[in-house]
């Protein structure tokens, strides 16, 4: 039973947090970081979110980055992932070289990935779960769901008040229900 | 590791009464402007400043200031010029090749000394190059930009909660010191979110520019006291002024009187030097045994920052100076920082600007080595642990 595992493996407590969330354009990559970075500052910690500015509205490689650190003046970008959640090929593909070892992979089902890597890799089937949330485009929100589950990082209440700040209100409800749907990720955790 | 912490040499607006919100680079940019008590922005848009603009845009009549958007970067700060000259604390952002445009109004608005505050979101350049890379390209023209010899101020933030804080300082410098200042930043941290602590409403002290008062009659415009700075003329209150950016006596008016001319100039150039302890700001980080110093400004300064501490955990001892004051440049603190260094490593996103100030300076004391990156990619802190590491093989 690792479902509250740490999330920084064996560097758990460390300083310093990377996370990516990667895709293609028009995924609401950029929407899912900022409501990580909310939900974290609501529980009162530190971070940098960043993405690729370039105009990938739809398709292409995408990428949000939140990298968490109480220190002020730390490097903002992404070196090496602790955590990586790619909704599609191309996300991972792209992001492979930074993973380190023993990170935390959160992929779609889709997705396929090396057999012999040293990660916490959880596939999971977000896109099939965005879809019977009702909303097929909500797969950002599952897949923070599923994270927020699987690590124990953030509290399930955080992630759903960080939702509603950052949402607009006649999304919020679609938002929550779909990020619900990732929460019970927790409950079946597939290695 | 021996200091800990990454100390500024000036406090910021961090105030105690400060809440914790979430903005990116150029948003905190803009609420600080207003803050400040900017009232006055002409601009025109250009990636990666715009956001500048657009903030402002909803903010200034909000608190029943000017928003306008110029049909080129000439008449942008031309504008600014004379919104400030009028009354106003002024602005106008914009980036590399507007920045270009700009140079000679900067030079009149030093020359008549008109405060205002210019900001540079640097791009990849030269010419239109990458706008939405980032890049270390303008410290040179920040400097050198406009022609003649004049004063210069540059501030080069390196956080989203340090743009909050130059910004303010910007127009307090500007104001104070009656003279263009420049904040200088790059694109990931105009588009970087981060907490930032901003001040209550009304907690950020606005010093009032100093207006000429007293008799109107033989009043001088440009006769500065011991500060070396000319109280400036009310528009309308009475008192004479004459504005050209022909060289004037301190009647306002031109001359090409030799010991005029030189009085006038020393006094213009004078007054930044006068006011080193208001305008420089640095931080360090275990600079007092450091074998290597490490020399960065921005994006760059925090990959170094992370350098540091690797190095440091692997025993190498590596420093950090940060100047937050571009120009003038912090000469004393860096000699001070540098003091027992055996190499200095200046890592930038250009060809190689302020390293060749940061060799003017250290006059051969220690070698600087460069570390240089113009792909339009920000450098990491691998890249600098491994400068260092080279140094020393």
């Amino acid at each position: 039973m690792n479902a509250r595992a740490s999330v920084a493996g064996s560097g758990s407590g460390s300083e310093r947090l990377e996370i990516r969330l990667a895709g293609s354009g028009g995924q609401g990559l950029i929407l899912g970081a900022r409501i990580l970075f909310e939900a974290l500052s609501i529980e009162g910690r530190r971070a940098s979110q960043s993405q690729n500015y370039e105009p990938t509205s739809r398709g292409g490689f995408c990428h949000s980055d939140v990298v968490v650190s109480e220190d002020v003046s730390d490097f903002p970008l992404v070196t090496g992932l602790d955590v990586l959640i790619a909704l599609d090929q191309v996300g991972f593909d792209r992001s492979i070289g930074l993973i380190k070892p023993g990170a935390m992979v959160i992929v779609d089902q889709r997705v396929a990935t090396p057999s012999d890597a040293d990660w916490r890799l959880h596939r999971l089937p977000i896109g099939e779960r965005a879809v019977a949330s009702g909303n097929p485009r909500a797969a950002n929100m599952v897949a923070l769901g599923a994270f927020a589950a699987l690590s124990g990082f953030f509290r399930e209440t955080s992630l759903d008040e960080a939702i509603r700040r950052e949402t607009p209100e006649k999304f919020a409800a679609a938002n929550l229900s779909a990020a619900r749907a990732g929460l019970r990720f927790g409950e079946t955790v597939t290695a | 590791m021996t200091t800990a912490t990454l100390s500024a040499s000036a406090p910021g607006a961090q105030t105690s009464s400060a809440t914790l919100t979430a903005l990116h680079g150029n948003h905190a940019c803009a609420l600080a402007a207003i803050a400040a008590g900017c009232r006055f922005f002409a601009g025109y848009p250009i990636t990666p400043s715009s956001e500048i603009a657009e903030h402002l845009s909803y903010e200034l009549p909000k608190v029943g200031g000017t928003f306008v958007q110029m049909e080129d970067e000439i008449a942008s700060i031309a504008a600014v010029a004379g919104a400030s000259l009028g009354g106003l604390r002024a602005m106008t952002a914009t980036s590399g090749p507007g920045f270009s445009l700009m140079q000679e109004n900067i030079g009149y608005a030093a020359m008549t000394e008109i405060p205002l505050v210019i900001v540079d979101v640097m791009r990849g350049g030269p010419s239109t190059g990458m706008p939405t890379r980032p890049a270390q390209g303008d410290v040179m023209q920040a400097r050198f930009g406009s022609h003649g010899d004049r004063p210069v101020v540059a501030l080069a933030p390196a956080s989203v909660q340090e743009i909050y804080e130059e910004t303010i300082r910007a127009f307090d410098i500007a104001e104070r010191l009656r003279t263009p200042v420049t904040v200088l930043y790059d694109q990931v941290i105009a588009h970087l979110l981060e907490s930032v602590a901003v001040p209550a409403p009304g907690a950020v002290r606005v010093i009032p520019r100093k207006w000429a008062n007293g008799a109107s009659g033989p009043f001088r415009p440009y006769e500065a006291g011991d500060d070396g700075v000319p109280p400036m003329v009310r528009p309308g209150d009475g008192h004479r002024s004459h504005t050209t950016g022909l060289t004037h006596a301190e009647t306002g008016f031109p001359t090409q009187t030799p010991a005029v001319v030189d009085r006038m100039m020393r006094r213009l150039l004078g007054k930044i030097d006068a006011n080193r302890a208001l305008v420089e700001r640095f931080a360090t980080r275990a600079t007092d045994d450091a074998d290597v110093l490490i020399v960065a400004y921005g994006i760059t300064a925090r990959a170094a920052r992370r350098a540091v501490d690797v190095l440091r955990a692997e025993g190498v001892k590596a420093g950090l100076f940060r100047p937050i004051t571009l120009w003038p440049f912090p000469e004393d603190a860096l000699k001070r920082a540098a003091s027992g260094a055996k190499s200095v490593l200046v890592p930038e996103m250009n060809a190689g600007q302020l390293v060749l100030e940061i060799e003017r300076v250290l006059g051969g004391a220690a070698p600087v080595r460069r570390l240089n990156r113009i792909d339009g990619e920000p450098i990491v802190p691998h890249q600098i642990v491994a400068a260092v590491k080279e140094i020393f093989s």
